[in-house]
């Protein structure tokens, strides 16, 4: 299956409906996964998630699908391939040992977050994909690019493995504009050390979970037919499977 | 809603169709392709089609969340430590490895 167009027909293939803002930010985040990083190039990125999702389907969490899509050029370390099969399928057993040993094998701070983070977003996008009962979307063939390799000056060692940028008002200019100008809890800010993927993380939290202003609301509904209590019980339920304290 | 639900979904979560809500969460992240398939007709039949692609964004969402919390390492945040304690202590949370990131910063209450 080839993907074509933009976020209105990216789950043309399902059962049931889907929104055109979660199409949206499915799609986008897949063209991403395609681009350079900050810290990775396309064919890094591809090989990263690649071996996550491939993690998965051995683990039974995920059903192969005929067209998987592009592949990568990159012959990841296997010490760090070992970091993202935890990280992918065996998410409570993660903890500062994993972060120690993806730093043993060579990567540095940002690396890893970013590391993280499209490990993450690839999982949160297969997850949707089995939910929904389709296959798992191809990857894209990675485009040409050098990653930037630009660490966010304000970024200093706060309470998480790697550096964040403090909440305001001790962000400075750059982060209080990261941050709207408003409080952001750990589990946003964890990914600022790469500031494109805190982005990419607020645009899937934003249109899978709640528009972040809503949060506190609890009678705001951002799913059809789904109370937020109804939600909270998904999402309690997933984060206790996943003994993920926060 | 009774939170101790979400750790022992034997519980009545005081939610409508919670049960419904339990399975899929548990079946979207498990390994059964049949329980999955079930419990997302459940899902579609309880509380309408349009309702699936939204338990499985918030299952989707979560997961990313998860990986995000226990990878970087963050201590949940000063204000939300203060005032969970004894929820914390009623559904286990503090036994999970992941607390560490928390109990490395911060006393229990």
């Amino acid at each position: 299956m080839k993907l074509k167009g933009g976020g209105m027909t990216f789950y043309a293939d399902s059962k049931y409906p889907v929104n055109d803002e979660l199409s949206g930010a499915h799609a986008l985040q897949f063209e991403k996964f395609a681009q350079a990083g900050t810290w990775g190039t396309a064919d890094q990125r591809l090989a990263v998630i690649a071996e996550a999702r491939q993690a998965g389907i051995e683990a039974g969490l995920l059903e192969a699908p005929e067209d998987g899509g592009a592949e990568s050029t990159v012959t990841l370390p296997e010490e760090l391939c070992a970091v993202i099969r935890t990280l992918a399928v065996d998410c409570k057993a993660v903890d500062m040992e994993t972060y120690q040993r993806a730093r043993a094998a060579g990567l540095s701070d940002p690396e890893y977050a970013e590391l993280v983070a499209i490990v993450s977003f690839v999982v949160d996008l297969d997850v949707f994909a089995r939910g929904i009962g389709v296959p798992l979307r191809p990857f894209r063939d990675p485009q040409p690019g050098n990653p930037l390799r630009d660490i966010p000056e304000e970024a200093v060692p706060e309470k998480a493995f790697v550096p964040t940028i403090p909440n305001v008002p001790d962000c400075g200019p750059f982060g209080t504009e990261l941050y709207g100008g408003h409080f952001k809890p750990y589990i946003m800010r964890g990914l600022s050390l790469v500031p494109d993927e805190y982005r990419a993380h607020v645009a899937l939290e934003q249109a899978q979970y709640n528009p972040l202003p809503k949060v506190p609301v609890v009678e705001y509904c951002h799913h059809a037919g789904l109370t937020r209590p109804q939600v909270e019980v998904v999402a309690g339920r997933v984060s206790a499977l996943n003994d993920c304290f926060y | 809603m009774n939170p101790e639900a979400l750790v022992r979904p034997e519980l009545d979560t005081g939610v409508p169709h919670g049960a419904v809500l339990l399975a899929y969460a548990d079946a979207v992240i498990g390994t059964e392709l049949d329980a999955l398939d079930n419990a997302r007709t459940a899902v579609a039949e309880a509380l309408g089609p349009g309702a699936v692609s939204g338990v499985a964004a918030v299952a989707a969402n979560f997961s990313k969340n998860d990986r995000v919390a226990n990878g970087i390492g963050i201590p949940i945040d000063d204000m939300v430590f203060k005032g969970t304690g004894e929820l914390r202590e009623q559904l286990g949370l503090n036994a999970y490895k992941s607390a560490e990131n928390t109990f490395r910063h911060m006393t229990s209450d």
